[in-house]
């Protein structure tokens, strides 16, 4: 704390705009002693609001780095590679998946749950960590918000095309008809249209509504026209009134509030489409707290994917601290944690449930012909995390990050484990089948990060990667000891008693 | 609107209040106070990030935003109670997985869901509409200066329309609150019209887009000889054929399609076994047909129609020409016996009696109240059915015969020819002649036993 220095008495011309010495301060474990009794600075290096403003906004409306254009190249080129396989799917028909009857689920819904666990994380660090009044998410929260849409967007596709026939897919809504048919209220499905609808939409709200003041920021520093155009247009007239603030704030607390059960609710609902079914492996009570810390775990470990570059090629390293990172690491291991334990829960229900169906089908996982993508989910999701306990791995966020991309593929296996190994064994020995996926399943796999990338770089692109006036507020300049904010402020005894208003404290 | 424009243009921009401009919020907090206490009401401050405790300083009461959010919420649940009410137990409603229609457990998901989605819309909404925003023009936008104001600066602002505004003491007081500046605020004096082109693009835009609509229209309401227009086929168009027809698709040209290799029907998995069967039937295949169906059609008869004489019906009755099985297979031992035994008291005693001689408990009964309808069972140790091979037994067993019902439910193949053992030992033992008796057993010694 006392290596920062206020500096809000020199003017903005005094201080050095250049990134030179905000790009590469000093590691934080150099810093400081690592002691958890000690409250860690959130924004490091000698900034003040003018800097921290600039560092971001800067982003948005300077010069597009050469390694972004490069960056979107491979991203649109597996974005296209999404288009094409969509396009020939509906030209062609569902047939050309790898799907067979056995195994009805397939890549659609393994990518589908994958997605949409990732988009967890987001909303968790907005609205959960907000609640809990962890300022540290300041740092990443935008960032973690835009990667839930983004993964809510990827996640929407699969489940849209699933149903086969794309065209109808309207049909999942609740509307009148001529075919005098209502959606059926009583089954997972339905429960799963409205869980992932409203947790998009809540989301964008959530992340919208956030960015406006930031959006406002860039409108005013914006120099070229449709800059100013359209930051203007997109930040609604924002002026940073302090009735605006003060309803904003409410309304962000109030959506925190709704947005955390919400969170809560997705995946659990998610896993409702395999618990309440008789399918031994997916009828399981275990589900939906099992399929939430998953959710959470996978979701931090594609945060940390993403920010842990985005910090080093956007100079954003004073913003996302060291210890944000290792606090998302943190995160990572205590979910991983509950996900091993989930693990373990289920084969012991299996063993004590006597249940010969069950039993063979957890017998069947570690050990039957799809022994390798379950030993991948193990290694991956119980074995790697477990790096996260020694120092020596936290001190080094590279080391995290390799870490974070072995979550990010046993996560995608767990889904694989949970879909096809229950499915391709089910009571009928006769319809035993197995799985394998054609080009097309493999190209809209692999597509979908390319709408994902595509998507995320356009927002790291053209829109406030942090949350500006969040820093801003857990800044100690926003918080100067020499004068503390009183709540039980009183007026000076010679005001007039009609014009005692506001103290609605006292 | 066009008359007023040169009136416009010749008015100076009027005040519209003060502003002031402070370098970090503590100055800012303590302006609001004083300009507070002065007695002041229609100010505001502008910060870059919610300054707490300004809402005191400024006298600012607390927002009813919670409220809007809490009908919201409230509206939201109910929506979904009675919606998904009326989809799945008033307007169409059916069973499934045995929950009752209106099954509200079952309900509470998309109940849950709808009360966050319209509590979050109506918070964000009321939170943009109680802000008066959108608002894309503002005269304090005419200061350059208040462009910091979402970067690193703080103002504070009292409007002219305030009950005590007076230029010059609103000026010195927010002077004495040592500011970076004090400017006046005039009023914003851009043109207000919307350029015409833009006028003429949206009139043109709303046009086009109404085009679809009109064609969609106009073809409701007339008559076309024209095929449908298929975006999607919807499987409407399927190539199909006639049974026994020829077709192109396959290599052997054939409509039907012979059953996959190695497939079983159902019903046919033990149609050529003569374990199962009690005959074998490759060998009966080479018999004549045409007897096979006549003695078929003969059994139907009699089982339909005489029924007063049930012994002349099955003499008359010609017998099966089948290639039966004159052995017992597989092993025949004493546990094979026990469980005929077994099977024969349960299933067949009942009616044949426990030595198989026609007179069981049913039969005896209804002899005995003289039923019309009722025929004596056979009894199994006449001659007829001895000289009948197990094979028939089997069948007989498995089919049923005359008033009898078949056993192929009750009983396994292994447990009828347990069955016909027991038959062949009932049989053996009601024709017995001394000649069966052991050697080492007297008849005396087994009354003595």
């Amino acid at each position: 704390m006392s290596s920062i220095s206020l500096s809000s008495d020199e003017t903005p011309q005094e201080l050095s705009r250049s990134r030179q010495d905000t790009s590469d301060p000093p590691s934080q474990w150099e810093q400081q002693a690592y002691d958890p009794r000690e409250r860690a600075a959130l924004v490091l290096g000698e900034h003040d609001f003018t800097t921290v403003t600039d560092s971001i906004a800067d982003i948005a409306l300077g010069k597009t780095p050469t390694m972004w254009y490069v960056a979107m190249s491979v991203s649109l080129s597996l974005l296209s590679l999404l288009v094409v396989t969509i396009g020939y799917l509906l030209l062609t028909g569902v047939g050309v998946w790898g799907n067979n009857n056995t195994v009805s689920w397939g890549f659609p819904i393994i990518n589908f749950v994958f997605w949409v666990g990732i988009g967890h994380a987001g909303t968790l660090i907005s609205a959960i960590l907000f609640l809990l009044r962890q300022n540290w998410r300041t740092g990443i929260n935008r960032f973690a918000e835009a990667m839930t849409i983004f993964a809510v967007c990827c996640a929407g596709i699969f489940p849209g095309l699933h149903v086969g026939r794309v065209w109808l897919a309207y049909w999942l809504l609740p509307y009148p008809n001529e075919l005098a048919m209502w959606p059926q209220a009583r089954s997972p499905l339905l429960w799963d249209v409205f869980a992932v609808g409203t947790y998009a939409t809540v989301s964008l709200l959530f992340w919208y509504m956030g960015m406006v003041p930031d959006l406002a920021t860039l409108r005013d520093r914006a120099t070229k026209r449709w800059q100013q155009l359209l930051y203007g247009v997109l930040a609604l007239g924002w002026n940073g009134s302090s009735r605006h603030w003060m309803r904003f704030e409410k309304a962000y607390l109030l959506l925190a509030a709704l947005a955390t059960p919400l969170v809560l609710s997705v995946h659990s609902v998610v896993s409702f489409d395999f618990a309440t079914s008789q399918l031994p492996g997916w009828h399981t009570t275990i589900f939906p707290p099992y399929f939430v810390a998953g959710a959470v775990f996978g979701g931090f470990a594609m945060v940390l994917t993403l920010s842990i570059p985005c910090r080093e090629w956007f100079g954003l390293k004073h913003l996302i601290t060291h210890r944000h990172i290792e606090n998302m690491a943190k995160v990572m291991l205590a979910t991983g944690m509950i996900v091993s334990y989930a693990y373990s829960v289920e084969f012991f229900m299996a063993w004590y449930s006597q249940q010969p169906y069950e039993q063979f089908v957890f017998l069947n996982r570690p050990f039957g012909p799809y022994a390798w993508a379950f030993w991948t989910m193990v290694t991956c999701n119980v074995i790697a995390p477990q790096a996260i306990w020694f120092t020596a791995v936290r001190k080094n966020v590279w080391a995290i990050f390799i870490v974070a991309m072995f979550v990010n593929v046993g996560m995608w296996f767990e889904r694989f484990v949970i879909v096809v190994t229950s499915l391709h064994r089910d009571f009928l020995p006769s319809s035993w089948a197995m799985f394998a996926p054609t080009w097309v399943d493999l190209g809209m796999f692999l597509g979908s990060f390319g709408l994902f990338f595509t998507l995320f770089l356009l927002f790291c692109r053209f829109l406030p990667m942090v949350a500006i006036a969040e820093v801003k507020t857990v800044m100690p300049q926003a918080h100067a000891d020499d004068h503390p904010v009183k709540f039980d402020y009183q007026p000076s005894p010679d005001t007039p008693k009609e014009l005692r208003r506001g103290h609605w404290f006292t | 609107m066009s008359d007023h424009k040169p009136e416009k243009k010749i008015k100076p921009p009027q005040s519209v209040g003060w502003m002031a401009e402070y370098t970090d919020e503590n100055q800012l907090l303590d302006a609001c106070r004083q300009v507070r206490d002065s007695g002041y009401t229609r100010t505001d401050a502008y910060s870059p990030f919610p300054v707490h405790g300004i809402e005191d300083a400024l006298g600012i009461k607390p927002t009813g935003l919670p409220w809007f959010s809490l009908c919201a919420g409230a509206t939201g649940t109910c929506v979904a109670l009675l919606m998904q009410w009326w989809m799945n137990a008033v307007d169409y409603p059916y069973i499934i997985s045995g929950k009752p229609y209106a099954s509200w457990p079952a309900f509470i998901p998309v109940t849950f869901e709808l009360t966050v989605l319209f509590a979050a819309f109506t918070t964000v909404f009321a939170m943009l509409g109680l802000n008066g925003l959108p608002k894309l023009s503002n005269p304090l936008f005419n200061n350059p200066k208040f462009d910091r104001s979402t970067d690193d600066r703080f103002f504070l602002w009292v409007d002219s329309n305030d009950k005590y505004f007076n230029s010059e003491k609103v000026k010195g007081l927010l002077e004495s609150t040592s500011p970076v500046e004090v400017s006046e605020v005039k009023e914003d004096d851009s043109p207000t019209e919307i350029p015409r082109g833009i006028i003429w693009a949206i009139i043109l835009l709303i046009m086009v887009s109404l085009i679809p609509a009109v064609i969609v229209l106009d073809m409701r309401n007339s008559r076309s000889r024209g095929s449908r227009i298929q975006v999607f086929f919807d499987m409407d168009y399927q190539p199909n054929h006639k049974v026994q027809g020829s077709t192109s698709w396959f290599a052997d040209h054939r409509v039907q399609r012979p059953p996959v290799s190695g497939t079983v029907a159902r019903g046919e998995l033990y149609a050529s076994d003569p374990y199962y069967l009690g005959y074998d039937p490759d060998a009966t295949a080479s018999n004549e047909r045409e007897s096979h169906f006549v003695s078929l059609q003969a059994d139907d008869a009699n089982s339909a129609g005489q029924v007063n004489d049930p012994n002349s019906a099955e003499a008359a009755a010609p017998e099966l020409n089948y290639a039966w099985l004159t052995q017992i297979p597989g092993t025949v031992d004493g546990k094979m016996y026990d469980l005929g035994k077994k099977k024969f008291d349960i299933n067949c005693s009942v009616c044949h009696g426990v030595v198989g001689n026609g007179e069981g408990l049913v039969s005896q009964r209804a002899m005995n109240l003289a039923e019309g309808y009722w025929l004596q069972p056979t009894n199994l140790a006449e001659s007829r059915i001895v000289e009948q091979p197990v094979g028939r037994i089997y069948y007989t067993i498995t089919h049923g015969k005359g008033k009898m019902g078949g056993y192929a439910a009750s009983l396994t193949p292994q447990e009828r020819w347990a069955v016909v053992l027991y038959v062949r030992a009932l049989q053996r033992s009601q024709n017995a002649k001394s000649s069966d008796i052991p050697e080492n057993v007297t008849l005396s010694s087994t009354a003595a036993q």
